[in-house]
């Protein structure tokens, strides 16, 4: 047997490992859910070929029209509403000096400290009888009914998403803003540009990719939210905060619907590929003003 | 420009001050309503704690209902055996990938990193499947291999391009002195890749940490083994009335990556910067 053989028997059982866990416990079930979505699996029993019944329901369940509603909400003012912000922080955290520093430390740290327990804060915080609403009681004022009402608990959701995300884009768009050229804002400088236009013709242009990967990420990301509001709201009140993943993971899940989960799983799927690609082509043009 | 030039200080000193009151101010919270009773806490959530005791943490941490400690070990345990079996599958995996020619190495990178795309949510009900059909539901061995295949393509992406760095005449070297792929790998370049090895554990240490779904759904929601992140969930949602209950439970919960946090700020926060861009 040759070296050449010898080597590549080696790399085989190198990648084999990581090939296996990837394709069990990712690729797989990414196919059993689109099998699953075809059949009335509740968890236990054999499942049973159902046909499209499971999409059907999806078409008249309202509770999931619904969530859906608010997932994209979620996803339109969260991506919208993350990019101003993590591109606002980086902005204005860009210089690297002490201050900065630990203010991007600050911006970040909800990333690390996870959404159970800070949803649960939040909770604590926005409650009927909460830090605030307590607070207000003492001054005389009345309450806010921040989580307790339909309207102000959606955006209150969205918001608290918001503050603890904003953090993790804004550490991306920093590294972007590493990217540029000093000569170039410098270049702008000299001929007279205000900070408005370096912004918008200097900074903004080369930032293009980065813009790129920050909303499709955010995008991704909103789409996904279930801790949040599981631990914010417990998807209340009336249901009026649950996600397409709350219905999932506690409705169709909780109710032993497993393939009813796996159909709306893939639904979500479907819609998260396709906004990718239509992220991806509307982005193209800013990109390719980069590139020329 | 000299005007512009204080507006701009002016400027960043308020941005920098709203970003502080916005992020701090819950820390605050959560920190000081730990040493306060109940009513104290329904009273004036905002006020110091009137007489400064730590009953309402110890009483947590020893609460019979949920064993912190426990948890704590539990955690870690997890933290310990994922970090070790990813590092022991993803190393050699991301070595050969970056020093393979050619497609088909290609094409296996692409493959474990798309995995990175595919939402855990969508693949979290099949994923039962899977594991009731290996004998793995339920069990402290299937959610180490899950989480497992969760690191790995974040760590793969991060140890091969590190190891693409390092020269090829390494190995080269490595091989004339009669050196397999394995000991190549394992004695000349991993002890190199330290920096990349680092702050890979330090994004799976966060990412094990804070995970949910995994631990909540693997183990089960009935099931004793609890780490913190499921423990304290089970364990507010039934005591969410008592708030000295509840803001200790969650100090006790943020604290330990709370000061990892701290100690390891520049790698967590570029690590994970580096991981996205290029990812």
């Amino acid at each position: 047997m040759g070296r050449r053989a010898a080597e590549k028997i080696a790399d085989i059982s190198m990648l084999s490992p990581a090939v296996l866990l990837v394709v069990v416990f990712c690729v797989i079930p990414l196919g059993l859910a689109i099998y699953l979505s075809f059949t009335d699996w509740n968890g236990f029993d054999e499942a049973n070929m159902v046909g499209w019944a499971n999409y059907k329901r999806i078409g008249s369940d309202r509770d999931v029209h619904r969530a859906a509603i608010f997932t994209g909400l979620i996803a339109i003012f969260g991506t919208l509403g993350l990019n101003v912000f993590g591109l606002g922080t980086a902005m204005l955290l860009n210089r690297n000096t002490r201050v900065n520093r630990f203010m991007r430390f600050l911006a970040f740290s909800p990333f690390v400290l996870g959404a159970v327990v800070l949803g649960f804060l939040w909770n604590a915080i926005l409650g009927p009888r909460g830090a605030i609403n307590t607070l207000l009681k003492t001054w005389g004022y009345g309450s806010i009914p921040f989580l307790s009402q339909s309207t102000p608990a959606k955006i209150s959701v969205i918001c608290v998403i918001i503050w603890a995300s904003y953090g993790f884009h804004a550490v991306l768009y920093l590294a972007g803003l590493q990217t540029i050229d000093q000569s170039l804002i410098e270049a702008a400088v000299v001929d007279g540009a205000n900070r408005w236009q370096i912004f918008r013709r200097v900074k903004l242009p080369v930032l293009a990719p980065t813009i790129t990967v920050n909303l499709t990420l955010a995008m991704i990301g909103m789409l996904k939210v279930y801790e949040w509001v599981l631990t914010i709201t417990k998807g209340g009140p009336g249901g009026r905060t649950q996600t397409i993943a709350y219905e999932i993971l506690s409705v169709a899940f909780d109710n032993s619907w497993l393939g009813y989960g796996c159909a709306q799983g893939v639904v979500l799927m479907v819609i998260l590929v396709v906004l990718s690609v239509a992220i991806q082509i509307a982005r193209r043009k800013s990109e390719e003003d980069v590139a020329a | 420009m000299k005007r512009s030039g204080v507006l701009g200080k002016l400027g960043h000193l308020a941005g920098v001050v709203a970003l502080s009151l916005i992020m701090l101010v819950p820390l605050y919270l959560l920190v000081i309503n730990s040493f306060k009773s109940d009513a104290e806490i329904r009273l004036s959530a905002f006020a110091l704690p009137g007489d400064f005791t730590f009953d309402y943490i110890v009483g947590a941490a020893t609460d019979p209902k949920f064993n912190m400690l426990k948890a704590y070990a539990v955690t870690l345990f997890l933290v310990v055996v994922v970090n070790i079996l990813s590092i022991l599958v993803t190393g050699p995996a991301a070595y050969a990938i970056a020093r393979g020619r050619g497609m088909a190495y290609r094409a296996i990178m692409l493959l474990l990193l798309g995995a990175l795309f595919i939402p855990g949510q969508v693949t979290l009900i099949p994923l039962i499947y899977v594991l009731r059909t290996l004998g793995l539901m339920h069990t402290l061995p299937g959610l180490f291999l899950t989480s497992t295949g969760a690191t790995i393509p974040t760590t793969v992406f991060l140890f091969s391009a590190y190891i693409k760095s390092i020269p090829r005449d390494l190995d080269e070297s490595a091989k004339l002195d009669g050196a397999g792929r394995y000991r190549t790998f394992w004695q000349i370049i991993f002890p190199i890749m330290k920096p990349a090895v680092a702050t890979a554990m330090v994004l799976n240490v966060v990412g094990i940490w804070v995970d949910f779904l995994g631990p909540r759904i693997i183990l089960g929601p009935g099931s004793n083994v609890r780490t913190v992140t499921t423990g304290v969930y089970a364990y507010i949602t039934k005591y969410d009335t008592d708030f000295s209950k509840v803001y200790p439970t969650m100090l006790l919960a943020v604290a330990p990556v709370l000061i990892f946090y701290v100690l390891l700020q520049k790698r967590i926060i570029g690590g994970l910067a580096a991981g996205a861009i290029k990812g």
